[in-house]
């Protein structure tokens, strides 16, 4: 469907094979028949006229075959007229007395009529053949081009390129009106000062469902019937491809959307446990105190008293983490990244981790003089809690964890190693995915959100985290890059003492 | 004290306040109490507490501009309250002229402590320097520019005792990056964390017992840092 309609049929490069125009092309037809007959001239008494006849025709071809039908045949008349005018007695004249001769004429006249049209087709049809090879080695280039392309704005950047290029426009812009965050287009050939204008041709790009968008064509011709069959055909496919981006698009929407609802329903089962434990042990330890039936000796309140503290830390610490998942999830984590020294991290989580840690050997290998790292310090600190808490909770009672760090070219490398049962190889990379528990879940408590956070924050640093079952212990890792926006921290100088 | 110091407790949590009221009204202070900002501004025109607390999350306005409001014509001591992870507001509240920070949920030793610092500072007025600082092992005399520690001076470089300076004549209060970095750079808009991280690292590896695990120049993740004058090792 195309926006506007088109006026001539003036062919456009390629299809100008035509050397001269219409008139042109006539008239050198006819004079090529003259000059056969000037050339001639000098030879008429050694020529027979049959051979004269034979070579008439030569012109004839060679006009039809340059120029076409047309000027063929009229190169034919023209050289019947000739022919009778300088070779059929009476010379000079166009009376013919003999019936030899008119026999002779009117043959010669059926033959180069018959002849150019016959050479004229066949010239016709290669042209023919030739220009729908083109088109479609075109066409096959831009299906080409957009099967590879996934994005929106790329196949309009490619649309827009090769239009101008078969086309030889001055200048195309292609919009894409889809239901994006911003509509947007490319613009091919922008030197051309003339998008300003009114475009010459619109075409819009229209796709079963629904309007895709539209190319903006700036060219002075108009566009031949070929043209713009090709350009109809060029819309068709850009339209089915950007429908397949959108549709590509709806999907992931789609699937996300599910899985933001398996989400939620994990959730919830999860969090209800993992909420109501506490919520349980506070609750009984606050009622007990307050009963005033039983009068508790200070050792057993002290007791009472410590349960409801560490329980509301860790609720407390739940509902960070289910904090921190949604923020991950919806995308809203934003890092406050600082050059932070990375030993203070490590020994504020471990500091913080202390109490969890009493029933386990914690050993740290830092590397004296470890440069400034350019961090989120408060979340870097919880992925070493999580992972601290990770390994307590799996790792039996009085088995060392170690922690251990180096450089690794432009990555800080960390190893949290511990002795927990090794983990089969096919849980190694799904253990960071929310909710995922690999055994023993009644005999260790969690929302199975730790690990999944802290991937999230990793990945939001520009790191890796991966686990490994290793000789020495089950090892989580992880890298952080010791680069920010590629550069080291600026660190002024001050060398001289007092 | 004769008289028992008022705090005033800006928060809309009915049960924060009831718990607040009960356990600050056992430890000896006056409490009054507002549920918005603008009531709160009210009653501290009204009459001026010693000390005032705030919830940053408010119902009619933002908790921070309550702080920029006070502090127009205040010089009263302001700790504010805030959820976890929420170090941006924190910091947006300390640059505006609060004096302290709190993390909900806290322990209500935490609480007595910031508000024993926040009077002793507003007693002794801002800006009137004790001539002698001391924390743990170390003594600072900010008038001959000397620190001991253990009797033995302690040499530092000019950048580090400006830093040290600024630190402890703000003991026991939190000094945002951007403060310290104002006062001892001159740096008013850059964000140039990495000094402080290098010149703190080596007033610690000067002054601290552990500069592993510093006692005296306590990080606030996130936000700033803390000189520690009490005796505490917790």
């Amino acid at each position: 469907m195309a926006g506007r309609q088109v006026r001539t049929t003036k062919e456009r490069p390629f299809f100008k094979t035509q050397p001269f125009p219409f008139l042109l092309r006539h008239l050198a037809a006819v004079g090529s028949v003259v000059l056969t007959r000037w050339i001639l001239d000098p030879f008429q008494p050694y020529l027979k006229i049959q051979l004269i006849v034979l070579l008439f025709l030569l012109p004839i071809i060679a006009s039809t075959v340059w120029w076409g039908m047309t000027p063929g045949i009229l190169a034919g008349v023209a050289a019947f007229f000739i022919f009778n005018y300088f070779y059929i007695p009476p010379y000079r004249t166009l009376t013919v007395y003999s019936t030899t001769d008119l026999i002779t004429l009117v043959i010669f006249l059926i033959v180069s009529l018959i002849m150019s049209q016959l050479i004229g087709r066949a010239r016709e049809a290669v042209k023919l053949a030739q220009s729908r090879e083109w088109e479609a080695t075109r066409m096959y280039e831009l299906i080409a081009a957009f099967v590879s392309l996934e994005e929106a704005d790329k196949i309009a950047q490619e649309l827009a390129r090769q239009t101008l290029d078969t086309f030889g426009c001055q200048a195309v812009k292609v919009t894409v009106s889809q239901d994006l965050p911003e509509s947007f287009s490319a613009v091919a050939n922008p030197e051309e000062d003339i998008t300003e204008q009114t475009p010459d041709q619109v075409m819009i790009l229209r796709s079963a469902r629904e309007q895709e968008g539209e190319i903006q064509i700036w060219r002075k011709e108009n566009f031949s019937d070929k043209e713009s069959r090709l350009l109809e055909a060029y819309s068709v496919q850009a339209a089915l491809a950007l429908e397949k981006v959108r549709l590509a698009r709806s999907e992931r929407k789609a699937k996300l959307l599910e899985e933001s609802d398996q989400l939620k329903t994990s959730l919830l089962n999860s969090v209800s446990h993992e909420l109501r434990s506490p919520l349980a042990a506070i609750k009984a330890s606050v009622s007990s105190l307050r009963s005033g039936t039983v009068d508790w000796k200070s050792s057993d309140r002290e007791e009472l008293l410590a349960t409801i503290e560490e329980e509301t830390d860790h609720l407390n610490a739940l509902v960070g983490n289910l904090l921190q998942m949604s923020r991950i999830e919806s995308g809203a984590l934003k890092l406050q990244k600082h050059w932070d020294s990375y030993e203070e991290i490590v020994k504020s989580a471990t500091v913080k981790m202390s109490k969890q840690l009493q029933n386990h050997q914690l050993m740290i290998n830092l590397p004296k003089n470890l440069p400034l790292i350019p961090t989120d310090y408060v979340l870097i600190e919880q992925v070493f809690t999580n992972l601290i808490s990770n390994s307590v909770k799996y790792a039996p009672v009085d088995t060392p964890i170690v922690i251990t760090v180096f450089t690794e070219g432009e990555f800080l490398h960390t190893q949290v190693t511990n002795q927990s049962p090794a983990v089969a190889e096919e849980h190694l990379e799904r253990i960071f995915d929310k909710f995922y528990r690999i055994t023993f879940a009644d005999r260790v408590t969690g929302t199975g959100l730790g690990l999944s956070i802290c991937k999230g924050i990793i990945e939001a640093h520009g790191g890796k985290i991966w686990a490994e079952n290793r000789p020495e212990g089950f090892t989580f890792h992880f890298t952080l890059p010791l680069t920010l926006d590629g550069a080291l921290p600026a660190i002024p100088e001050e060398t001289v003492n007092e | 004290m004769s008289k028992k110091p008022l705090i005033l407790l800006i928060d809309d949590e009915p049960q924060i306040l009831r718990a607040l009221k009960t356990i600050l009204a056992a430890n000896d202070f006056q409490i009054e109490s507002a549920t918005t900002g603008e009531m709160g501004i009210a009653m501290a025109v009204a009459q001026p507490p010693d000390v005032i607390i705030l919830d940053l999350t408010l119902p009619d306005m933002d908790g921070i501009q309550v702080v920029q409001q006070l502090r127009e014509w205040s010089r009263i001591p302001i700790i504010v309250l805030s959820v976890r992870d929420s170090e941006r507001d924190k910091v947006a509240a300390l640059d505006k002229g609060a004096d302290d920070y709190l993390t909900k949920p806290f322990g209500i030793e935490e609480l007595l402590a910031r508000i024993r610092v926040a009077l002793r500072h507003s007693e002794q007025g801002i800006g009137s320097r004790e001539p002698i600082i001391k924390a743990g092992p170390i003594k600072i005399d900010m008038a001959r520019h000397v620190v001991t520690r253990n009797d033995e001076e302690v040499r530092l470089t000019v950048i580090e005792f400006k830093l040290l300076e600024y630190l402890a004549a703000h003991a026991d209060r939190v000094l945002t990056h951007q403060a310290i970095l104002t006062q001892v750079w001159g740096l008013s808009e850059s964000d140039h964390v990495e000094y402080l991280r290098v010149y703190i690292g080596q007033l610690r590896r000067k002054l601290e017992q552990n500069p592993d695990e510093p006692q005296i120049i306590l990080t606030e993740p996130g936000i700033g840092y803390r000189f520690n004058t009490s005796d505490s090792s917790s």
